[in-house]
């Protein structure tokens, strides 16, 4: 019987066009499922000209250099406000020096630069690298200056967390890790915090950028200390800026 | 005393310590500590000069030294210690020239100038001492051992021959 129905003409006609209704419903299927097999297929077959590394490589320098400009904006307004608020009375200035002699593990860590007075460097003066502050003038001749590194045993300086705005004593060890004590009980700091001078310093330019919390010690008594992984490389640095005052 | 110290260019060498200090050539580090020059210096020149010079020249090594250095620390005793011990040691019975013996002493006043250091920078009270500082100290007795059987006997070859040539 089912044979049949097929000897109907127009039937017949539309029986002998399988393909093309197996095509239609396959086209039904590629609507329901939005387009998926298509876009599948176009994926797998433009692969090779998707946009590279080096699309994004251009698109980070461009970042840079938006961000640099803005820093360089930045800074001369955050002058500009210091200057009306009367924290900066003395012009500072930079000056850069070559690091001539190196001791940065042992019994001593310091540096010696290859300008002195006669360059107007003084004792106490700020010395940065890039990465941030390693430290400070101990003393000076005309023609060179020592500078105590942060990680020496003698050194202490006073730094401040920005996060959690608090002030901390930063405490070279002798080893590459300085230790950073706190006063009070709880200060919210955590690994990964940035360390910076204090904003308020007019010994040393505020807000460098000193080092990163590694570890925090919240068991000791009576306050927690961290341990400071400083941010510049001393022992990669050739030339340094000394901040004259 | 010896006749050493009368020689000018014998003791125009002293001026190389702090010079090495300063440039600590990173080549001669173990574990990023430079070996104690002084030390290596002062050794032969204890050994064939006597007491009185070695202990001379010791302080004025340590006076050297410390003005090159940050802090209070002063290698001066430890130092003019050892030039007299050294001094003695080659005075009496057979003369000291093996490569094991001279390692061996420059360890020792390695260790010593190391334990003063370690005692005046972090206090008679700190007990236990700080790992760190028991660090440098091993680190550079062994590098400044290692070197002295090298640079010592040169130098202390050299010197004898000049004393017995002007004695």
């Amino acid at each position: 019987m089912p044979g049949r129905i097929l000897r109907v003409p127009a039937l017949q006609k539309l029986a002998a066009a399988w393909p093309w209704w197996l095509l239609l419903i396959a086209l039904g299927g590629v609507r329901l499922s939005k387009g998926a097999g298509f876009s599948d297929a176009y994926a797998l077959l433009s692969r090779p000209f998707w946009p590279g590394s080096a699309q994004s490589e251009w698109l980070r320098s461009a970042q840079r250099t938006d961000n640099q400009a803005r820093l360089v904006q930045l800074e001369r307004d955050n002058q500009r406000l210091r200057g009306l608020l009367a924290l900066d009375n003395a012009a500072e200035g930079m000056v850069a020096a070559p690091v001539i002699a190196r001791e940065s593990a042992g019994w001593w860590h310091q540096l010696e630069l290859g300008k002195g007075s006669a360059a107007g460097i003084g004792v106490g003066d700020g010395v940065l690298a890039p990465g941030g502050l390693i430290g400070r003038v101990a003393s000076v001749t005309p023609s060179t200056a020592r500078v105590a590194l942060l990680t020496d045993g003698a050194s202490r300086l006073g730094v401040w967390v920005p996060r959690v705005q608090r002030h901390g004593l930063l405490v070279g060890l002798g080893t590459a890790r300085p230790r950073l004590q706190f006063i009070e009980k709880d200060t919210g700091v955590r690994p990964g915090d940035l360390i910076t001078t204090s904003p308020a310093s007019t010994l040393l330019p505020p807000n460098l950028t000193v080092g990163v919390v590694q570890s925090v010690n919240d068991q000791l008594v009576p306050a927690p200390d961290a341990v400071v992984q400083l941010s510049a490389p001393v022992d990669a640095i050739d030339w340094v800026q000394v901040v004259t005052r | 005393m010896g006749v050493l110290h009368r020689q000018r260019w014998c003791g125009a060498t002293g001026l190389a310590v702090p010079l090495l200090t300063l440039a600590s050539p990173a080549l001669l580090k173990l574990g990023g500590v430079p070996p104690s020059w002084a030390v290596l210096w002062l050794l032969p020149w204890a050994l064939v000069d006597g007491p009185a010079s070695g202990a001379i020249a010791g302080l004025a090594l340590g006076l050297v030294l410390d003005g090159l250095h940050l802090g209070a620390a002063s290698e001066v005793p430890a130092l003019a210690l050892l030039g007299w011990w050294w001094g003695r040691l080659g005075r009496r019975g057979v003369p000291i020239e093996r490569s094991f013996s001279l390692g061996l002493l420059a360890l020792l006043g390695t260790a010593l100038l190391g334990a003063s250091l370690l005692l005046q920078q972090h206090g008679l009270g700190a007990l236990p001492l700080p790992l760190v500082g028991l660090h440098t100290l091993v680190a550079q007795s062994l590098i400044t051992a290692l070197l002295a059987p090298v640079l010592c006997s040169l130098l202390l070859l050299r010197w004898r021959r000049v004393a017995d040539l002007r004695g």
